[in-house]
This record gives structure tokens, sequence and C-alpha cells, in this order.
């Protein structure tokens, strides 16, 4: 029906404007093309699609019903402009403008024109592409981009805090016993008062230190971590497209074996992804030397908790590093601080789970096991315990 | 009457082991608990302190399973956690005594 009524405006039916007209059917861009006074001659499939006219609506009439008010306005001067001048502005260029649909919505859409001299006149040709769905993407890959970041620091301080103080705890623990105990033997044995006094100095300087880090560590507990019920692979496929989306992983293979179906674990999902995002980048980056690069993900329920394991093909963990592995600033990767893996854990710790490593099996490489608690209905009476229900502490 | 320490940090596992032999205690030391369920189980008369950080077998599970003794000695949990975390970690159990890292000899012999 469209072929018939393009032929009686233009030339004569032959074999060639028949292809021309099924490849205008089934081209995915809108194609409109339009005569020197922007009177519409063709409007294909794709363009009554995207502008919701159909193609009877639009001969004839000025493409400015296809642009939004300000384009719309302009045009013709540009037309005009180009036509007298032939100074190009859009012609041969293509841009991004915005398009308007019939009913008035406005969308995004990369415009290029062409220009044909036919016996007819000249006649320019638009090929428009709907950009809605990549600007989508776009604006995911920003939004996801930034989430990263806020990720990355929302909780940093408060969790760096929490570590420091408690990799703090145990030597200054040690020096405080020690001390006692010396205080204690030449107290008994010798009555040396200078020294006494030396070591009760010294006491006192550690308990000074010890209070330091208690005020540290009250401020950091005083956020609550925000615990929701969260689907697991939901949450993994999150972190991996993060991860993935801001490096260069093309010769990686990345196998996300976390199946929908598994319970839900009740954590503070930031908080969980700055671990899983930081696992999925240590694996990402221990393969990217090694013959075989693969990393993998996995998890599944074991015992009441939820083990989530970020496996890697790379050259594995010493065993002479694993005790000092979780140490704050013991860790070995040039430019970091060593935090990471220390921060990991102590989310993890503090949601009730923990992060351990073991040797991936027979394929080489290391294996991160997240374990976290699953959602259980009773929950809410665990996090909101009475004050009674708090341990007493010293 | 013995003290059993199981603590997984050397320094605080040797300093505590050190000033609680200068008070006059016989002491024993672990590094994780599967080294602690190797030896004689502890009798009413003794104190196992346990740190809640294990590595391993978790100070919590070490706990219940001392709890289960038909005479169970006396506990005293010490742990650098937080005390939100420590809520988290028992559920439903009552935490045993617990001292918070950094340890002071008054707050240990208060408990002794």
């Amino acid at each position: 029906m469209r072929e018939k009524q393009t032929r009686s405006v233009s030339a004569l039916p032959s074999v060639s404007e028949a292809r021309l007209e099924s490849v205008l059917g089934t081209a995915v861009d809108g194609i409109v093309v339009m005569d020197d006074k922007a009177r519409i001659l063709l409007f294909n499939k794709a363009c009554e699609t995207l502008f919701g006219y159909t193609t009877e609506e639009v001969r004839g009439r000025n493409v400015k019903v296809l642009m939004p008010a300000e384009y719309a306005h302009a045009h013709d001067g540009y037309l005009n402009n180009y036509l007298e001048t032939g100074e190009k502005r859009i012609i041969g260029i293509g841009r991004e403008v915005r398009g308007m649909h019939r009913d008035g919505t406005e969308f995004p859409i990369e415009l290029s024109v062409g220009e044909a001299a036919t016996p007819e006149g000249r006649q320019f040709i638009g090929i428009i592409r709907d950009l809605r769905q990549r600007k989508a993407v776009e604006r995911r890959l920003a939004e996801a981009q930034a989430q990263l970041v806020s990720v990355t620091r929302i909780s940093a301080l408060d969790e760096m805090g929490a570590a420091i103080a408690h990799e703090l705890n145990q030597p200054l623990t040690a020096i405080m016993l020690y001390l006692q105990a010396a205080k204690r033997k030449v107290g008994d044995d010798h009555r040396d008062e200078k020294l006494v006094e030396i070591v009760d100095k010294g006491v006192r300087e550690a308990e000074r230190a010890s209070q330091i880090i208690q005020r540290m560590r009250r401020f950091v507990e005083k956020r609550d971590p925000e615990r929701r019920s969260v689907n697991v692979a939901r949450l993994v496929g999150e972190c991996l497209d993060l991860v993935t989306m801001g490096t260069d992983c093309r010769d990686i293979e990345i196998a996300n074996d976390v199946l929908d179906g598994l319970p839900d674990i009740a954590v503070d999902p930031v908080q969980i992804q700055q671990i899983l995002i930081n696992l999925i980048r240590n694996a990402l980056d221990a393969v990217r030397q090694a013959p075989v690069k693969r990393v993998g993900l996995s998890a599944a329920v074991s015992g009441g908790d939820m083990l989530i394991r970020v496996s890697d093909s790379g050259g594995g963990v010493p065993p002479e590093v694993v005790p000092t592995l979780f140490r704050a600033f013991s860790g070995a990767k040039k430019g970091g601080l060593g935090l990471g893996l220390t921060i990991s854990r102590s989310i993890a710790q503090n949601h009730g789970g923990d992060l351990a490593v073991e040797p991936n099996g027979g394929e080489g490489g290391a294996a991160f096991v997240l374990r976290l608690p699953v959602d259980t209905p009773e929950r809410g009476d665990q996090v909101a315990a009475p004050p009674g229900r708090k341990g007493p502490t010293a | 009457m013995t003290i059993h320490i199981v603590e997984d940090d050397p320094g605080v596992g040797d300093s505590l082991a050190l000033l609680l032999g200068e008070i006059g205690h016989q002491v024993e030391v672990y590094p994780d608990a599967e080294s602690f369920f190797e030896h004689v189980p502890p009798g009413p008369q003794d104190t196992v302190i346990v740190d809640l950080g294990l590595p391993g077998v978790s100070g919590v599970q070490l706990i219940r399973w001392v709890a289960r003794l038909s005479t169970p000695p006396r506990v005293i949990a010490i742990t650098g956690q937080s005390r939100r975390a420590i809520t988290e970690l028992f559920g439903d159990d009552l935490p045993p005594v617990l001292l918070r890292k950094p340890l002071t000899e008054e707050a240990l012999i208060a408990l002794l």
C-alpha cells in the first residue's frame, strides 16, 4: 500500500525502486526523505514507530512536524541558508538532536543527513537512530561509576577506623600486659622504686593509647549497619558489572555461577558490595599476568550461612603470607595501604560472618570465601536487641 | 586450677600468660581452638580465657563446646570486636563474661 502511494508521488516504478522500498521497510533506523521545501516525500516503517505517525499522515507535510519547537522554528532558516550558501551544518556530519513523537514526547536521536540530486530536484535523506536505549545505558554506566566511587568511600573511613582500632588493640594489649607483669616482678623482687615508677608511666601511656582507641571505636560503632534482605545473585551481578565496566578485562574468562533462587542474606548491601568489588578486583588483578586467566564466582548455603566464593587462576597466596593477609598495613600489593582485605574482613565480622582465603583447588590461584548470615524471619528481633541482651563489657 | 588461654595473637597470648603467671596462676596457652581441643578438657576449677576472633573453629564455637561439658569451667571471652558484632555472634545464646581489648590487670584480677 505504501509502495503504491510512493509511486504516485515519485517517478515510474522500477525494479530498483521496489528494492529500495524493501530496504526502507526493513531498515532498523528511521529514514526520511524530504524535498528542498522540507516536505516529507518518504517516511519508512521505522519512522512510523519512532514518531507515531503513519506515512499517509506525514507525506507532503513539513519535516518540522517531527521536531520539537525550538528546532522547528529554526529549521526553515537552516535549510534556506544551506540552499543559498551551500554551507553545511549537518549534511554529511550527523549530530545528536531531539525528535518529537506525535504525543509530544521528545527523545534523543542521532541524525545524519545526506543530499541527492534527483530528476525531481534536490532531496535530503535523513537517517534517524533512536538514542534512548543508548542514553539509558550511558546513564546506567555513569550511575554505576558514581556508585562505585561512593561505595568505596562511603564506609571506608568508618571501616578503616575499625580496622586500625582492631589491629592496634592486639599489640597494645600485649604491651599493657607485659608492663603490668614487669611491674609486678620489679615490685615484688627488687623494690626498685625508680623502675616501678618508670613502668607505671609506661602503663599510663599505654592506657592513654587504649583510651584513644576506645574513643575511636565508639565513634565508629555509632553507625549501625543498615541491614536488609538482599538477593545474592543480584548483588553479585551488580558488583561484577561495576568492576568490569570500569576495567579492561576482555581477555579474562569470568564465570559467574551464582544462581538465582538462593536464600537472601541479611546485610548492609553497600558494605557487602564493597567487599565483593574488592575481591573481584583483586581476582582480576591476580590473573592479569597469569597464563590461564579465569575468575570464578559462586555461592552456596552451608550451616545457615551463605558462602560466596571468588576464585582466580592467578599465582595464589603464598602460605607464609596467609597468616598476615588480613592484617592492616601488611599488604604486599603495590599502591595500596593493604587495607582492602582488612576492611573487608572487619565488615564481614561486623555482620556476624567472616572472610577467609583458601587455595583454589586444582586450578591454582586463590579463593576468597565470604561467609554471611542468611536472612531469617526472626532477624528483626536480633538486630534490634534490647540493651539487656548485650553482653557485659569491661 | 589452671587458666587456659586460647588466643591466636602470640603477643597477647604470651603477655597474658606472663602476667597471670606473675600473679601466681598456672597457665596454658593455645594458639587456636583446635589445639585446645587436643588437650585434656578443662575441669570445673579451671578458667578458660578465649579470644572470640580465632582462626578456624571460632571462639563462639569453643564457648558452646565448653558449656556442654558436664562440669564446665569458668569462661572469660576477650575481644577487640564491637559490642554489636558480639551480640550478633552469640545470637540467642547469652554471651559469657566479656573483656574488651586492651585488657587491664585490674579488670582481669577482678574476674579471676
